[in-house]
């Protein structure tokens, strides 16, 4: 099961958050820099959210 | 003209006037336009004193300007207010009182339903039980099967209109959540319930409103599988929808996390149909906005609470547990830290990172304010099964930056070993002993960790890669299997199992006993 940050490939965990794909690939250093997380349609997510298999979210 | 001719005349007229005037009733029910307004937030967890931006640090949200602004948009047109799920677990100004603040809150603002979120179960099934019986509102779970208090729908009343609300958790609810708080509880798939119970009541009513937790992109997919959902207001995936979405003949919206934001779906119907929809998100800003004063002496109140509980004694620490050395060298606060890990989740052994521990436990009187000094972060306890060969990487790691006191330094439990900070890095780890037996490379052991290192934090990639989800990771009828993730509690924080142990326990005390040691 996984899912992507940024278009990488990271696994995927039961009742993963955001934070923690963050941390899985290294990003979240850069949301402390000021950075915000977002979803394939372009909507913010929250650093709590939840994510789902398949699930793509972009740091920018 | 002859009277037969005149009567037959009458009677067309008086026809006419009736038919007329049928159609002027017509005109009047179904002719009109209705406007209605929902207002909707989700994923609260409890964040009544609003919450600071990673970043920047700024405050966003607040409870008591939220409230406001719901008075103030409920004064405008006919509205209901409702949640979608997750507002009573979270922040310790909820999680202190175990969701019993955020009700009281709720019940102030009118709320007039909300869905059951995943993280409602983390203070267990009594606790939710009790949250329900003091809400003044219908708390909505069509979905979840074995546990009493939820209703699956209600139908709603405003200015004539009649909305029927359903609502709808995330199947995956059993994997956020210690599995005692879901025993006997089944968590049916979202959509074929919907569906159900759209059928159930769709000729009595105007619209069909869901009321989901099952996240963004599953909402999506609601809309695109299931027929006559006019409007779905989620939560779950915490999504900052500024605007509503069109997916189908379906409104999708979301008001992001925390009370940062309140949204706000004004709806006009026309001969009973949507005719259009206006939505936006209201940003929540404590520098420029106005306190609802009733709200706001709540939210008071319970910090005044959160002050006193901070203050009162929990136990008695027999010597104090320095955390002066816990980024390079054993300590007894790390130990103890880690044999209450250790001991939570059942497992072999612990592995916490020594930056997770602040502050000492200092001799005498231990408060529940000491215990969130000393353990500050969010950090809940998994356990996984991991080899010998996988342990000894987790080690090598955890010492491998010894020299600049970095935080993974490894605190342990169930686990001894010896190391040589002189040597290369990946290469110290000398011995290591699992209850005085040698480390098999080969066997399979239980590590209890926490989600931070879990995740791969403070770069434990052996940690992340470990948790490939094996080929039989499945979760069927609510439950998780997998042969890698033994224990996985995201609904209670290291600290606040700390504090519990320290109040059981009432004298606690830990010592140095030779888990690690440093080899010339």
């Amino acid at each position: 099961m996984i899912l992507y940050v940024n278009d990488e490939q990271i696994t995927f965990f039961p009742g993963m958050t955001v934070k923690h794909a963050l941390i899985n690939s290294g990003y979240m250093e850069e949301i402390v820099a000021g950075k915000k997380v977002y979803d394939e349609w372009g909507n913010e997510l929250g650093l709590d959210g939840a994510l789902s298999e398949g699930t793509r979210i972009y740091v920018k | 003209m002859k009277i037969s001719e005149m009567n037959v005349y009458k009677q067309i007229q008086r026809c006419l006037i009736c038919i007329f005037l049928v159609f002027l009733l017509c005109c009047t029910v179904y002719g009109g336009t209705e406007e209605f307004r929902i207002l909707y937030v989700n994923d609260f967890h409890g964040f009544a004193q609003g919450d600071r931006d990673i970043s920047s640090g700024e405050l966003q949200g607040g409870i008591a300007y939220l409230a406001f602004c719901v008075e103030k948009l409920r004064s405008e047109k006919h509205s209901i207010l409702v949640a979608a799920g997750d507002m009573i677990q979270g922040d310790a100004w909820a999680n202190l009182f175990k969701g019993k603040s955020v009700i009281e809150i709720m019940n102030a603002m009118g709320f007039d339903a909300m869905v059951v979120g995943n993280h409602e179960f983390d203070f267990g099934q009594d606790v939710l039980k009790e949250r329900i019986s003091e809400a003044q509102f219908p708390v909505l779970g069509a979905n979840v099967v074995g546990f009493g208090g939820l209703r699956p729908y209600i139908i709603k009343e405003i200015g004539g209109l009649k909305i029927g609300i359903i609502g709808v958790v995330t199947e995956e609810t059993p994997q956020s959540t210690h599995p005692k708080n879901v025993t006997g509880i089944h968590f049916l798939p979202p959509g074929e319930t919907v569906e159900k119970f759209i059928n159930e009541i769709h000729e009595k009513v105007n619209l069909i409103l869901v009321l989901s937790h099952v996240g963004y992109t599953n909402d999506r997919i609601l809309a695109h599988r299931v027929k006559g959902i006019d409007i779905i207001v989620g939560g779950h995936s915490h999504t900052k929808l500024v605007s509503p979405v069109f997916v189908e003949n379906t409104i999708v919206v979301q008001a992001f996390e925390h009370g940062k934001v309140l949204g706000v779906l004004d709806v006009t119907l026309k001969d009973g149909k949507i005719d259009g929809v206006k939505g936006r998100l209201e940003e929540i800003q404590p520098r420029t906005m106005t306190k609802h004063e009733i709200i706001a002496k709540i939210v008071e109140r319970y910090e005044h609470a959160i002050d006193a509980l901070m203050n009162v004694k929990i136990g008695e620490a027999e010597e104090t547990m320095s955390a002066e050395y816990v980024r390079t060298r054993e300590t007894s606060i790390g130990n103890f830290v880690a044999d209450i890990v250790r001991e939570t989740a059942q497992a072999d052994i612990a592995i916490i990172n020594g930056g997770s521990i602040r502050k000492s436990i200092h001799k005498g009187a231990v408060t529940l304010g000491d215990i969130y000094s000393a353990l500050p972060f969010d950090n809940y306890i998994v356990a996984l099964k991991l080899r010998g060969r996988e342990i000894k990487d987790i080690l090598e790691h955890g010492v491998s930056a010894v020299e600049e006191k970095s935080g993974r330094f490894p605190l342990v439990s169930g686990i001894a070993f010896t190391y040589r900070p002189m040597a290369a890095k990946g290469s110290r780890i000398v011995t290591m002993y699992v209850h005085g037996k040698p480390l098999e490379y080969d066997k399979e052991y239980s590590v209890a960790t926490n989600d931070f290192l879990a995740m791969g934090g403070d770069g434990y990639t052996t940690f992340a890669h470990a948790i490939q989800v094996a080929p039989n990771y499945s979760s069927t009828g609510g439950t998780l299997t997998s042969s890698k993730l033994i224990y996985n509690d995201a609904g209670r924080y290291v600290r606040d199992i700390v504090a519990d142990y320290i109040k059981t326990k009432r004298y606690v005390s830990s010592r140095i006993e030779r888990r690690i040691q440093e080899i010339e």
